[in-house]
């Protein structure tokens, strides 16, 4: 568990290929974690606007039931990842899931850390 | 201090060397009125000489001299090698058919061969330095830039005028008294400049005092239609850039810097900074023309109307976004037509 958590010195994975380009893509990503939910991000933002035009259509009391049921049909249809929701605000240094502030896009020890060391403008130790 | 040769010392050296060859002259006294002409070219023919070259010549004229009498009896001989060692300064050599025909010129004549030849070749070469300096862009002459320049006549009571508009100009600016000295020097200054009054009547009249080179048209469209910048020269002016940038020097350059690196925004600040909508607010707000191609009664409709009222109250799209988001609909609709006629 402290090892997990502690384990920003270690740049385990490597960036897998994707299979559209050929040329070798170089990068590090804390861990597989991550590189799934920058994927996950990505095909998200692409079918945003698809999702929400045809949840408008789905989530509606004017159009006929039978149009939403194709509409539903149609969401499920579209690939598993461009659903936002699936999404996780992991920590951008330790990939870490849980204790992340949103502000910081930060996990709460890597926060410590850095607020001890002043590195973070504008952060103090409360005391009152 | 460029000096002149009278005639006379020209006139000098062919009567030495005259004086000499009277045997040969005799025998040619019939034939001489063509060649005194020649004679009378040559002999009004001056040479323009540089004071160190004087000294130069002189000096060489004591060792040509010495030398002379030392070979031989004659001193026309002198003047000969100093011209020649001028000659040899030059760089520029002439053409072979005008050193043939000097060299026969010089045979021709009575007098010293070796002398005239000399004095016609280094007159060629002055001929063809002046002809050079005409075609490489013409000589300043001052006269003809003068010769345009009239005197302006000032009436007494203009000139009063003047002087004491000069003299109240100067006291509201400084506010103190001046020294009579000073109006003076200034009233001659303003006399000075008047003096040189130029006739402003027009830009192009007068003659043409070949200063400054005409640029021809094209090379002036050469120079405007240049082709697009390429990759190497966007990178060399990067490179230039980064080269010559200075850490800035105070607070006031640091912000420069920031607000050009866009960290820092632009005061008085901008609300629409960043935003380029070039649509007006009607273009947003009334969407209803572009659901003409919906039918006109029906849910359809009602919700599309729903859709316009939101997207007429969304700020962040612009117009373009909200058309897209319409012609969607539309296209759903249309493929969901034979669907939608079932029900």
């Amino acid at each position: 568990m402290a090892a997990a958590a502690l384990g920003w010195a270690l740049r385990a994975a490597r960036q897998v290929l994707p299979a559209s380009c050929t040329r070798q893509v170089r990068g590090y990503y804390v861990d597989w974690r991550m590189l799934r939910d920058v994927k996950r991000r990505k095909l998200a933002y692409e079918y945003a606007d698809e999702r929400l035009r045809i949840n408008a259509i789905r989530k509606n009391t004017i159009l006929p039931k039978e149009l939403q049921e194709v509409a539903d049909k149609e969401i499920a249809a579209l690939p598993r990842d461009s659903c936002p929701t699936r999404i996780r605000n992991r920590c951008v240094l330790t990939s870490r899931p849980r204790g992340v502030k949103r502000r910081w896009r930060l996990s709460r020890i890597v926060f410590r850390h850095f607020a001890d060391h002043a590195q973070m403008s504008g952060v103090q130790r409360a005391m009152w | 201090t460029s000096t002149v040769l009278s005639t006379k010392e020209d006139g000098s050296t062919p009567s030495a060397a005259s004086t000499t060859e009277t045997a040969s002259k005799s025998q040619k006294d019939s034939a001489e009125t063509p060649k005194q002409k020649l004679l009378n070219l040559i002999g009004n023919m001056k040479v323009e000489v540089s004071s160190m070259k004087k000294f130069q010549q002189l000096k060489k004229r004591e060792t040509s001299k010495q030398s002379a009498t030392q070979r031989e009896g004659l001193g026309g001989r002198s003047s000969a090698l100093p011209k020649a060692a001028e000659d040899f300064q030059r760089s520029k050599p002439l053409k072979r058919e005008l050193v043939e025909a000097a060299s026969a010129v010089a045979s021709s004549l009575p007098l010293n061969k070796e002398q005239t030849e000399s004095d016609l070749l280094a007159q060629l070469r002055r001929h063809e330095e002046t002809t050079d300096k005409q075609k490489m862009g013409g000589i300043v002459n001052i006269r003809n830039v003068i010769s345009d320049m009239t005197i302006k006549r000032e009436s007494p009571a203009q000139r009063g005028a003047r002087i004491s508009s000069l003299i109240s100009l100067e006291l509201e600016e400084d506010g103190k008294r001046i020294k009579p000295e000073r109006l003076g020097s200034h009233v001659v200054k303003y006399q000075i400049s008047f003096s040189f009054f130029f006739v402003y009547r027009s830009l192009k009249v007068g003659r043409r005092l070949n200063i400054f080179t005409k640029t021809s048209p094209d090379t002036e469209k050469t120079l405007t239609t240049a082709s697009a910048p390429t990759i190497w020269d966007l990178e060399f002016a990067k490179e230039i850039a980064a080269v010559t940038e200075q850490p800035p020097r105070n607070g006031f350059e640091e912000m420069i810097q920031w607000t050009k690196e866009g960290i820092l925004w632009e005061f008085p600040i901008d609300n629409e900074a960043g935003m380029e909508d070039d649509a007006e607010f009607h273009e947003h707000i009334f969407l209803e023309k572009h659901l003409e191609d919906f039918p006109k009664q029906g849910p359809i409709r009602h919700f599309m109307e729903l859709v316009i009222c939101g997207l007429s109250k969304n700020p962040y799209l612009t117009v373009k976004q909200k058309i897209e988001h319409i012609e969607w609909f539309q296209k759903y609709f249309e493929e969901k037509q034979e669907f939608l006629q079932e029900i």
